[in-house]
C-alpha cells in the first residue's frame, strides 16, 4: 500500500481539484433554473393581468426582472463568471469581424475633395477590394501618376507626400482605437455577459457578443458613433442633498403618493441639520444595522475626506444603484437638471474589489464633442507628467472660453456615451479653444482620453466583414445533441471494452469517466470556452482515450503468453507500451496545437478539449488505471484481461 | 475475447495489391476533383448564408420559387436539419446594382407610412447603406427608432443633438428576410443561424487551412525524425498524405451522392483533416515501434520478415485503437447533429484509410526503401 500512497494522493487531488472548478458551473446551473421558473411564473402572471400585451413588452418587463433579480444576489455573477464557459455556438450569441473603412476615412479626412479625388479613391477603393494592398498606397500612386501631390488633399504645403502617407496611416490606425473604445464602452453599457472585443492586425476589431438574441440591437452597438458631451459637475452641498432625498426614499422615510414628496423631504432635511453627519457615519453603528438605515449611502460610498459628493461604488452594486436611479419614486426626488453618471473604468481598488466613481452632473452638456478637433496624448517636458492636448473649432472656441470663464474652479466630465472618462477642474478662461488636460495617471491613460475626445467628432467608419450569428434555439439543439453523444459515445465504447477485456475492460471503462471529468475540469480552470466541435473533440477523446489502455492491455496479453507471473507481466506490459503511447499522444498533441493557433473560435475550442483531453487520458490510463492493477495485484485479486 | 491473434500474414509481399488499391482509389478521387471541383462551404468561399427555422415543415422547392424573382440571382436553398429547417445561400457580398433602386423604394415606402408626406432625401446610396436627409434632428431620432422597430437597421450618422441624417443598412440577409416573410405568412420563422464571410476573409482562412495542414505535415516529420529513424517519419507523412488526399478525393466524389449528407469543405472539416493527421499517425507508431524493438533484438532477421511479423503481432491491437475511435465517431456521425455531420464523416473515413496506410503503406515504403539503397535500418 505504501508505494501506491503517493499516486493515490495524486489522484485524489486532481479528482477534488476538477469537482472544485466544476462547482460553479453546478451552482450557475442551479441558479439559472430557478430564474428560468421565476420568470416563466412571471410571464404567466403578466400576461393573466394584461392579455392583450405584446410579446416584446413581456420580454422587456421579463427581462427587468431578472436583472433585478441578478443585482440583489452578487452571488449569480460570480457563480457565473466561474463557470464553465459555453461558446458562442452552443448558448447563441454573435461573432462579427468589423474592418476600419480605409476608403471612407480618407473621404471624411480630405481638405476639399473634388471630382478627381472622388474617382482616384473610387479606384484605389475597387482595388483594394480585391488585393492586399493598402488604399493609402493605391490612393498615393495614382494621384503621382497624375501628377497631384498629396497635400492637395491632406496635411500642408510644406510636407512631402511620404511623411502625409505615414500620417494617413497612423490616422487609420488611430481609428480603430477610437472605433474599440466605442463599442467597448457601449457594449459595457448594454450590459452584455463576457463580451470579448480584441484587435486583430492593424486594421481589424473581433467582438464577440454571446447570448445576444437581437442582432439587429447587436448590430446598433457596434455602430462608430458616438456622442461625447462636456457636462458641468455638480457641487457637492447639492449632491449630497439630492443622495440624502435618495437614501430616505430607499430606506422608506418618506412616503412618495402624494404630491407632498418634495416638502416633506425638505421638511425631513431641515428638521435634523446636526444629526446629519452623525446618520451618515457608519463607525457609529453596525454595518447592517446601516444598510438598512441608509441602503442609498451604504452602496454609493462617501469619501470623507474628500472635497468632492463623488460616491464610490462597487463594481457589483452598479447594476443595483442604476435599478435603484431608475425607479419612479427615485426619478420623484432628483431633480430635473441633474443625473448620477459612473466612470468609464473602476478608479479605485480596494481589498480586491473594484470600485467606480459615481458623480452628480447636469443633464444638459455645455457642449459636445463635435467641436473637438484634435486631441493628443503627450508627456509635459516641463512637469514630466501625462497630459493632453484638445483643440477646439472657431466656433467651438468660443463657447468653450464662455463656459470656463464662468465656472472656473468648478469641475467640468468628459462623457462619452453616458459615462465619464475624466472630470478635470477648471482652472482658468480658456481662450482660443487650445486646452490642457492633466491629471493622469500615466500616459496610457491620456492616450484613452485622447481617444474618446476625438471619438465625438473624427468617424471611426467601420465594416462588418465577417459575422456569424447563431440562435439561441440552435444552440439549445447543439448542446442536446452533444450531451447525448457524449453520453452515448462513452457507453458504447465502455461496453465494447468491457467485453473484450472484461475486468480490465471495467477499470478503463471507469477510469473514462474520470478522464471526462478531468477535461470537463481543465476546461472550467483556464476560462476555457467550450464548444460543438469541442464537444465533438470530448467525443473524439473518448474513443482515443482507451487506445493506450488497448496497447497496454495487449502488451499484458503478450507477456503473459511467455509465462511470466501476473506482477511481472503487469509492469512490463506497461513499461514496454509507454514509448508507443508518448509518441502517437504527441504527434496528436502537435496537430492540436497548430490547429489552435491557426483556428478561430469554435475550432479553437476543439482543438484545447483535444489537447486536455489527450493530457487527461494518459493520466487516466497511466497513473489511475495504474493503481488499481497494482492494487489488485497486490492484494492478489484475478485481472482478467478476457 | 481475442482477435487476429496468432496470425502469420506476408503482408508485405502483397504490397503491390495495397499500392494498387491505394493508387485507383486516389485516382477515382482526385478524377472527380478536377471533373467536377471540391465543394467549399461560405467560411471558404465568402458570401451570405442563413438558416431558417420555420414552424410547420415546408418544400424547399416552394421556397425556392418564392426567392428565384427577388433579384438574388441563383440562391442556393436546402434543408437544414429536419423538415422545417431551410438553409439559403448566395455567394453575394453585396446587394447587385440594380436591386438598389427597389430596395431605395422598399424603405421609402416605410418612411411614408410612419410618417406621411415626410420629405426624406436619398443623399447617398451604396450596395450596403442608404443615407437619407430629413428636416430636423428630432424627426430624425424617432424615425430612426421607428424604422428599426420596422426591422430595418437603422443608424445616426452621427450622434450629436444636431444630426440630421440617418443611414439605413441593407444586407441580403435583411433583402431575404424580408421578401420571404411576406411570402410565408401562413408559416412564421424564425433565423436561427447566419453567417457572412467577406471574400478577403474567405481567402486568408483558406490560406491558413493549407498553412496549418502543412505545418502539421511537418511537425510530425520533424519529431518522428528524432524519435525514430527519418526513412520512418517520411515513411509515416507520406502514408499521412495518403490519407488526406484520398479521403479529400472522397468528398469530391461522394459529395451530393448520400442524401443528408452535405459535404462542403469548411473549417471544421479542415479541424478534422488535422486531426486526421495528428490521429492516423498512432497507428503507425505503434507498428514502428514494434520494428524498432525488434530491430534491436533479431540483428539479423530479414527486414522484410522483421516487418511483417511486426505487423502481425501489432495487428490486433491497431484494429481495436482504431475500432474503438470508429464507434465514438459513429455515434457522433449519427447523433450529433446536423453541424458536425461532414466533420464526423471526414474522421471516421480518415481513420480507416488512416489505419489502412498504417499498415500497408507506411511500413511498406521504408521497405522499399532499404531495398532500392541497399542500406541497413538500425537503431
Amino acid at each position: 500500500m505504501k508505494e501506491l500512497r503517493f499516486r493515490i494522493i495524486l489522484i485524489v487531488a486532481a479528482v477534488v481539484l476538477s469537482i472544485y472548478l466544476l462547482y460553479p458551473t453546478y451552482l450557475n446551473y442551479q441558479n439559472n433554473k430557478k430564474i428560468d421558473e421565476i420568470l416563466a411564473q412571471k410571464r404567466i402572471q403578466i400576461e393573466k393581468a394584461d392579455p392583450n400585451i405584446s410579446n416584446d413588452a413581456v420580454d422587456t418587463r421579463l427581462k427587468a426582472i431578472e436583472d433585478s433579480i441578478k443585482a440583489t444576489d452578487p452571488s449569480i455573477n460570480k457563480d457565473k463568471l466561474k463557470s464553465l464557459k459555453l461558446g458562442l455556438d452552443l448558448q447563441g450569441g454573435m461573432r462579427v469581424v468589423l474592418e476600419v473603412n480605409t476608403g471612407k476615412l480618407l473621404e471624411k479626412l480630405a481638405k476639399n475633395p473634388d471630382d478627381t479625388f472622388k474617382q482616384v479613391l473610387a479606384e484605389a477603393e475597387k482595388e483594394a477590394s480585391t488585393s492586399d494592398a493598402s488604399i493609402v498606397d493605391l490612393v498615393a500612386q495614382k494621384l503621382e501618376a497624375r501628377g497631384i501631390r498629396l497635400s492637395r488633399y491632406y496635411g500642408n504645403i510644406r510636407e512631402d507626400d511620404s511623411q502625409i502617407i505615414s500620417d494617413l496611416n497612423k490616422s487609420a490606425n488611430d481609428a480603430v482605437s477610437r472605433a474599440m473604445e466605442i463599442i467597448r464602452n457601449r457594449v459595457d453599457q448594454y450590459g452584455v455577459s463576457e463580451p470579448t472585443i480584441q484587435r486583430e492586425g492593424s486594421r481589424r476589431i473581433i467582438v464577440e457578443l454571446p447570448g445576444i438574441a437581437r442582432e439587429e440591437e447587436a448590430k446598433q452597438l457596434l455602430q462608430g458613433t458616438a456622442l461625447l458631451e462636456f457636462k458641468l459637475v455638480k457641487d457637492p452641498q447639492f449632491t449630497i442633498s439630492v443622495m440624502k432625498k435618495i437614501d430616505d426614499v430607499l430606506a422608506g422615510n418618506v412616503s412618495v403618493d402624494s404630491a407632498s414628496t418634495d416638502s416633506a423631504s425638505v421638511a425631513k432635511n431641515s428638521e435634523k441639520p446636526s444629526a446629519k453627519q452623525d446618520t451618515t457615519n457608519p463607525q457609529n453603528m453596525s454595518a447592517a444595522e446601516f444598510a438598512k438605515k441608509h441602503p442609498f449611502f451604504s452602496v454609493a460610498i462617501l469619501d470623507q475626506r474628500s472635497q468632492t459628493a463623488d460616491a464610490f461604488v462597487k463594481a457589483e452594486d452598479r447594476d443595483k444603484i442604476k435599478l435603484w436611479l431608475n425607479r419612479p419614486d427615485v426619478q420623484n426626488v432628483i431633480p430635473d437638471n441633474c443625473q448620477f453618471v459612473f466612470s468609464a473604468k473602476p478608479e479605485v481598488v480596494q481589498n480586491g474589489e473594484n470600485y467606480y466613481r459615481m458623480y452628480c452632473v447636469d443633464k444638459t452638456p455645455e457642449l459636445t464633442g463635435g467641436v473637438v478637433t484634435n486631441a493628443t496624448a503627450s508627456i509635459d517636458p516641463e512637469t514630466n507628467a501625462p497630459v493632453v492636448n484638445m483643440e477646439m473649432n472657431s466656433e467651438g472656441a468660443a463657447d468653450w472660453a464662455r463656459i470656463t470663464g464662468a465656472n472656473v474652479g468648478k469641475r467640468i466630465a468628459i462623457v462619452l456615451d453616458g459615462v465619464v472618462y475624466s472630470a478635470p477642474v477648471v482652472q482658468g478662461k480658456i481662450p482660443g479653444g487650445r486646452s490642457q488636460i492633466n491629471g493622469m495617471a500615466n500616459l496610457e491613460e491620456a492616450q484613452l482620453l485622447a481617444i474618446v475626445l476625438k471619438a465625438g467628432a473624427l468617424p471611426a467608419p467601420v465594416d462588418i466583414i465577417e459575422e456569424r450569428t447563431v440562435g439561441p434555439s440552435l444552440g439549445q439543439d447543439s448542446i442536446n445533441d452533444g450531451f447525448n453523444s457524449t453520453l452515448l459515445g462513452f457507453l458504447v465504447v465502455s461496453f465494447f471494452m468491457i467485453i473484450y477485456y472484461q475486468r480490465a475492460g471495467t477499470i478503463a471503462a471507469a477510469s473514462l469517466i474520470f478522464t471526462i471529468l478531468f477535461i470537463l475540469g481543465a476546461l472550467a480552470g483556464f476560462n476555457a470556452t467550450l464548444t460543438l466541435p469541442g464537444i465533438a473533440g470530448i467525443i473524439l477523446t473518448i474513443g482515443m482515450a482507451v487506445d493506450a489502455n488497448v496497447l497496454i492491455y495487449e502488451r499484458i496479453r503478450e507477456e503473459m503468453e511467455t509465462g511470466k507471473t501476473l506482477k511481472a507481466s503487469v509492469d512490463s506490459g506497461f513499461s514496454k507500451a509507454y514509448s508507443a503511447i508518448i509518441d502517437s499522444n504527441i504527434t496528436t498533441f502537435i496537430t492540436g496545437l497548430i490547429l489552435y493557433q491557426f483556428g478561430t473560435g469554435p475550432v479553437q475550442g476543439f482543438a484545447l478539449t483535444l489537447m486536455i483531453g489527450l493530457v487527461a487520458s494518459l493520466f487516466s490510463a497511466l497513473v489511475i488505471a495504474r493503481v488499481v492493477f497494482d492494487y489488485m495485484v497486490q492484494k492478489g485479486i484475478k485481472i482478467s484481461l478476457g | 475475447m481475442r482477435i487476429f491473434e496468432n496470425i502469420h500474414i506476408d503482408w508485405l509481399g502483397k504490397r503491390r495489391i495495397f499500392y494498387a488499391v491505394s493508387l485507383s482509389l486516389f485516382l477515382i478521387g482526385w478524377i472527380t476533383v478536377f471533373v467536377r471541383g471540391l465543394h467549399f462551404g461560405i467560411d471558404f468561399k465568402g458570401g451570405t448564408e442563413i438558416v431558417l427555422e420555420f414552424q410547420k415543415p415546408v418544400n424547399v422547392s416552394t421556397i425556392r420559387s418564392y426567392v428565384s424573382n427577388i433579384g438574388l440571382g441563383n440562391v442556393e436553398l436546402k434543408t437544414f436539419g429536419g423538415e422545417t429547417g431551410v438553409l439559403a445561400r448566395t455567394e453575394l457580398q453585396q446587394l447587385p446594382h440594380n436591386l438598389i433602386p427597389r430596395v431605395v423604394d422598399h424603405i421609402n415606402a416605410a418612411i411614408q407610412k410612419i410618417y406621411p408626406g415626410l420629405d426624406a432625401k436619398v443623399i447617398d446610396t451604396t450596395a450596403s447603406s442608404v443615407t437619407y436627409q430629413l428636416p430636423n434632428p428630432d424627426t430624425t431620432n424617432l424615425l430612426v427608432s421607428k424604422l428599426y422597430v420596422a426591422g430595418f437597421q437603422t443608424g445616426k450618422v452621427s450622434e450629436e443633438p444636431t444630426n440630421t441624417q440617418m443611414v439605413v443598412r441593407v444586407a441580403i440577409a435583411d433583402w431575404l428576410k424580408e421578401n420571404l416573410s411576406k411570402k410565408v405568412s401562413d408559416n412564421p420563422f424564425k433565423i436561427i443561424k447566419e453567417d457572412h464571410v467577406g471574400p478577403k476573409v474567405g481567402n486568408e482562412l483558406k490560406t491558413n487551412a493549407i498553412i496549418a495542414i502543412f505545418l502539421s505535415l511537418l511537425g510530425i516529420l520533424i519529431y518522428l525524425a528524432f524519435r525514430f529513424k527519418f526513412i520512418f517519419a517520411l515513411g509515416a507523412v507520406v502514408a499521412l498524405f495518403h490519407d488526406v488526399l484520398i479521403t479529400i478525393g472522397l468528398y469530391a466524389a461522394l459529395y451530393g451522392v448520400i442524401p443528408g449528407l452535405n459535404l462542403e469543405i469548411d473549417l471544421t472539416v479542415v479541424a478534422a483533416f488535422l486531426t486526421l493527421i495528428g490521429y492516423s499517425v498512432n497507428d503507425t507508431v505503434i507498428v514502428f515501434d514494434r520494428v524498432r524493438e525488434n530491430l534491436k533484438i533479431h540483428k539479423t532477421m530479414d527486414l522484410e520478415e522483421l516487418i511483417n511479423q511486426s505487423v502481425n503481432r501489432t495487428m490486433s491491437r491497431t484494429i481495436l485503437t482504431a475500432g474503438t475511435v470508429l464507434l465514438a465517431v459513429l455515434v457522433l456521425l449519427i447523433f450529433g447533429g446536423e453541424v458536425l455531420r461532414a466533420f464526423s464523416f471526414t474522421l471516421f473515413f480518415g481513420t480507416i484509410t488512416g489505419t489502412y496506410s498504417s499498415i500497408f503503406i507506411a511500413s511498406a515504403l521504408v521497405l522499399e526503401y532499404a531495398n532500392r539503397f541497399q542500406k541497413k535500418v538500425q537503431f
